[in-house]
């Protein structure tokens, strides 16, 4: 028993192990450190987005529209003459805002929804996971389509559809480290010295599925601003005028024939933020897999 | 064997009951009135009162879902708002070029993925495995649309090889595969990307197995080792992956047909979100849905006949 | 002894590579294996036993390992210094190996008929229809009951024991000159066991093989061998007729494992565990390698000792111990 602060002792903290273990994964992972910095980048662009922008991303030139890069219009302007870099930057604010906000919504409700079902097991167990298994069949796409064009196109529901669609993988992986870890006898202890559940489930169980979650964290990410861009542009997106990225590749489409290039900066956007987010997630993949015993659900 | 079928038939029914409820959750349950949805901000209250009454949802909740369930799986799937016909009619219209890109792309994807994969695996840090593996990260990192302008503007726009507008090709076998060439390429490399790192990972762990051991102990040739013994039992969890990612492929046709301006359910979709068809997209939910179900059923029927561990119990 | 032995494997020595470096794994390994004999390698996990068989295969992974030194002399050729293509030919033909676990040493997606037909086919060049006839045969040899019915038969619709038998049999498929055997008996239980063994011992009286049987089950050995070499830390520390280990262990490391077995035939109150742990092999001791767990250390033994005859026992006894084997070289 440690003296410090009563809870039986296991081995050393397994949060400041996995730390650690993350820290040694990205030294010695080099497209990890290139995916991390360009991420960075990225959302410090989108963070400082009113900053950096040069004009409203709203504003209209109609006498300046469909122009090249100049010295104003860093990357030109589209067809309503409004200047794309801003529009560009003010759409990686809402990108990576919605699928921020979704995803961290799924990680939350998913683990704790997965940690109550492997926790309490039997027929809650069950049932929850056959409610996550069914939901999980749906391809994320066709699922985020059908809620936004039932519920309508917004911020929130757009938030909600993605997040709907990212809580079942999150359910399954929190869920299985959870079952494992429960049976061990520091976790009897526990009880037996009467703590309660949410307590135990925070303390002791939290940080064994703490690496996985946010692997698969950094993984839903790049698919969640995926969707959300794939959603805009076909028109499920938040409405115009808002600038959204995939809303500015379906404004380059329309047309083509004519303004095809229109769609090239944010397709570029998409392509950079969303391949960084996979180079992380995968390189801490390789590296926090052969840890887990038993999870691999395949 | 039989055993197995059976119980995969059986469990799919409820399943295909459960997903159906799904979508009528999705459609009726969910925040945010369908009606007013449909007819946009502007419209009236009154307007909004007589699309609801048409649509059948001032009715009891109960009563809409048993409507609901029966239609769906006689299948009544509804009638468009806007053509008056059946939606399954036009559905029905439309599959046969779906299924067609599918077909394609999954064999795209396997000539060019199982190879590399395998390849990879057995060059295990090799500069083609280095380049193997960032090249799959990258091709599933694209959004399958940009993917498909991208190819849209370089080899139809500018190079002049495709069609721009693939309606799908009417005549000859020449004419068609020219229609389904791009698509079929869009969303085969992005299958190709998963399809490689699948393989590559089973691969990896096939390599490492015992029985590879024992087949070179006994003098069997490098390549019978690789074929025999090795993609033999490395292609089995691969097969059933790539039944999930069919999942993906069908969200991704949507993106692809959009594009290229093929006919197919993704187009269907589109024209009734645009036109706000509702009973035509509420069909169309119902349809993926069958799909969904269908197509895991013949992931789980394949494993069973690939696999001689569930064939003979 | 006219006869020339039907193996020798002189100095091998095997290196792995752990964070950039070479080690040895196993370390100036000399033996004769004569014909017909049985010869037992036996040690703990560890020691080297299995490497020793993989070496003399060449079925060492080539990113990880590499044979450094030595000769193994087989019917003319140095194994050692021979190329893929005529290993390979040699593999499941002149020397043949079996494995530990059955259940993950058989391809599970193909029938046994195919697996044990497989070698030859390879080795012998037969057709389909003859080398499945003669897979049959051997699976008969080797006691599989209704063997014609359950030659389309998938490993795992098999029993632990009966699938040891079929790689038994796949092993023997080409009537090898030498059949290695990695611990063929300890995943299987103890009535079994004993079928396997006299399968084995039939077998090979049967078809004039040598054998070289790798165990820690010093009571497994007892039975099986006419030979045996015990293994410690990469080294063969002591050599001698099976009759001559067990009535008059040198080693103070036979003679530990000699103690840490319970037997019937004697009264024991305690089972001795032997203090201390096996070096890892990157940091192996200057001298002696047992000397850090030994009873008997003495001050010569920070020399390595080589492998010298034990007094008073007979010639082919031999013992790799400043102590108790007299000084050497």
């Amino acid at each position: 028993m440690s003296a410090m602060t009563g809870e039986p002792s296991a081995a050393p903290p397994p949060a400041n192990r996995a730390l650690r273990q993350f820290f040694t994964a990205f030294n010695t992972n080099k497209t990890s450190w290139v995916g991390l910095v360009t991420f960075a980048v990225v959302a410090l662009v989108a963070v400082l987005a009113p900053v950096i922008a040069t004009h409203d991303p709203l504003e209209q030139n109609i006498l300046d529209k469909l122009q090249g890069p100049s010295a104003e219009f860093i990357l030109g302007t589209d067809g309503f003459g409004r200047d794309i870099w801003s529009r560009l930057v003010y759409g990686a604010r809402l990108s990576l805002w919605i699928g921020g906000v979704s995803i961290l919504i799924a990680m939350v409700v998913g683990s704790l929804i997965g940690m109550v079902a492997g926790y309490f097991g039997g027929r809650l167990d069950i049932a929850i996971m056959q409610v996550m298994d069914v939901l999980l069949s749906f391809p994320s796409l066709i699922l985020g389509l059908m809620v936004v064009a039932m519920m309508g196109p917004s911020v929130g529901n757009l938030i909600f559809a993605i997040a709907l669609t990212a809580i079942p993988p999150f359910a399954r992986i929190a869920r299985a480290p959870t079952v494992s870890v429960k049976e061990r006898d520091y976790i009897e202890a526990c009880r037996a010295l009467g703590y309660s559940h949410p307590r135990i489930m925070a303390v002791h169980i939290l940080p064994n599925i703490f690496p996985e979650i946010l692997v698969m964290g950094s993984l839903w990410l790049a698919t969640a601003i995926r969707v959300e861009a794939s959603l805009s542009f076909i028109g499920l997106g938040v409405r115009p005028p808002t600038p959204t990225w995939g809303g500015m590749i379906r404004e380059g489409f329309e047309n083509i024939l004519d303004t095809w290039w229109l769609s090239m900066a944010p397709s570029v956007a998409i392509l950079v933020i969303v391949f960084a987010l996979n180079m992380i997630g995968d390189g801490l993949r390789d590296f926090v897999d052969p840890k887990l015993k038993g999870e691999r659900g395949g | 064997m039989l055993q197995y079928l059976i119980k995969r038939l059986l469990y799919a029914v409820p399943t295909l009951l459960a997903v159906l409820t799904v979508v009528f959750f999705v459609a009726r349950v969910l925040p945010g009135d369908p009606a007013q949805v449909m007819l946009g901000e502007q419209a009236g209250a009154e307007a909004i009162n007589a699309l609801r009454i048409r649509l059948g949802l001032d009715r009891p909740l109960v009563e809409q879902y048993v409507d609901f369930m029966k239609g769906a799986l006689s299948g009544d799937w509804g009638t468009s708002l806007v053509t008056g016909r059946p939606v399954l009619g036009e559905v029905l219209n439309v599959i046969p070029y779906t299924i067609e890109l599918t077909l394609a792309s999954i064999l795209i994807g396997a000539l060019i993925g199982v190879p590399l994969g395998a390849w990879s695996a057995l060059h295990r840090n090799s500069l083609i495995d280095y380049v193997t593996r960032i090249g799959s990260l990258l091709g599933l990192s694209f959004p399958a649309f940009v993917m498909a302008i991208m190819l849209l503007l370089a080899f139809s726009i500018q190079l002049s090889w495709f069609p721009v507008i693939s309606s799908g090709g009417g005549g000859s076998l020449a004419e068609r595969l020219r229609h389904l060439a791009l698509p079929a390429i869009n969303l085969g490399i992005i299958m190709a990307a998963y399809i490689t790192r699948v393989t590559r990972s089973s691969m990896l762990e096939v390599l490492g197995e015992d029985y590879v051991r024992t087949a070179r102990a006994k003098g069997v040739p490098h390549l019978a080792v690789v074929w025999q013994h090795c993609l033999r039992n490395a292609l089995i969890p691969v097969v059933t992956v790539v039944g999930l990612y069919l999942g993906i492929l069908i969200g991704n046709s949507v993106l692809t047909e959009i594009v290229f301006n093929r006919p197919g359910l993704g187009k269907l979709i589109v024209g009734a979100l645009t036109q706000r068809d509702y009973t035509m997209l509420q069909g169309l939910m119902v349809v993926y849905t069958f799909i969904i179900v269908v197509v895991n059923l013949l992931t789980d029927l394949t494993y069973g006949f690939i696999d001689p561990r569930v064939k003979y119990q | 002894m006219a006869d020339a032995p039907a193996l020798s494997v002189q100095g091998l020595t095997t290196e792995f590579r752990i964070g950039g470096r070479w080690h040895a794994a196993i370390r100036a390994i000399d033996f004769d294996l004569e014909k017909n004999e049985t010869l037992a390698l036996v040690g703990e996990s560890g020691c080297g036993k299995s490497i020793t068989a993989l070496s003399i295969l060449g079925l060492i992974p080539k990113a990880a390992g590499r044979i450094a030194a030595g000769r193994i002399l087989f019917e003319g050729n140095d194994l050692a210094a021979l190329d893929e293509e005529h290993m390979r030919e040699i593999r499941g033909d002149r020397i043949a190996m079996i494995f530990q676990e059955p259940m993950t040493s058989l391809n599970p997606v193909l029938t046994i008929g195919f697996q044990v037909a497989e070698a030859l086919r390879y080795h012998r060049g037969m057709g389909q229809a003859e080398a499945r006839a003669h897979a049959l045969e051997i699976l008969e040899q080797v006691k599989i009951p209704s063997a014609r019915q359950r030659l389309d038969d998938y490993p795992h619709q098999f029993s632990g024991g009966m699938r040891q038998r079929v790689m038994i049999a796949m092993a023997l498929a080409c009537k090898p000159q030498i059949l290695l055997a990695d611990e063929p008996t300890t995943a299987l239980d103890v009535t079994i066991q004993a079928q396997v063994l006299l399968l084995l011992a039939e077998l090979k009286q049967l078809y004039g093989m040598s054998m070289i049987f790798i165990s820690h089950n010093l009571g497994v050995v007892a039975t099986i061998a006419d030979r045996v070499a015990v293994m410690y830390a990469g080294e063969i520390v002591e050599i001698a007729a099976v009759n001559d280990l067990f009535d008059r262990p040198t080693h103070p490391y036979t003679e530990a494992l000699l103690r840490s077995i319970p037997r019937v035939d004697r009264t024991s109150d305690t089972l001795m565990a032997i203090p201390g742990q096996v070096p890892s092999i990157n940091r192996m001791p200057q001298g002696c390698r047992y000397a850090p767990r030994c009873g008997f250390r003495q001050k010569i033994c920070e020399q390595p000792p080589e492998l010298a005859p034990v007094a008073g026992s007979a010639p082919t006894h031999q013992a790799r111990c400043w102590v108790r084997a007299g000084a050497a070289s």
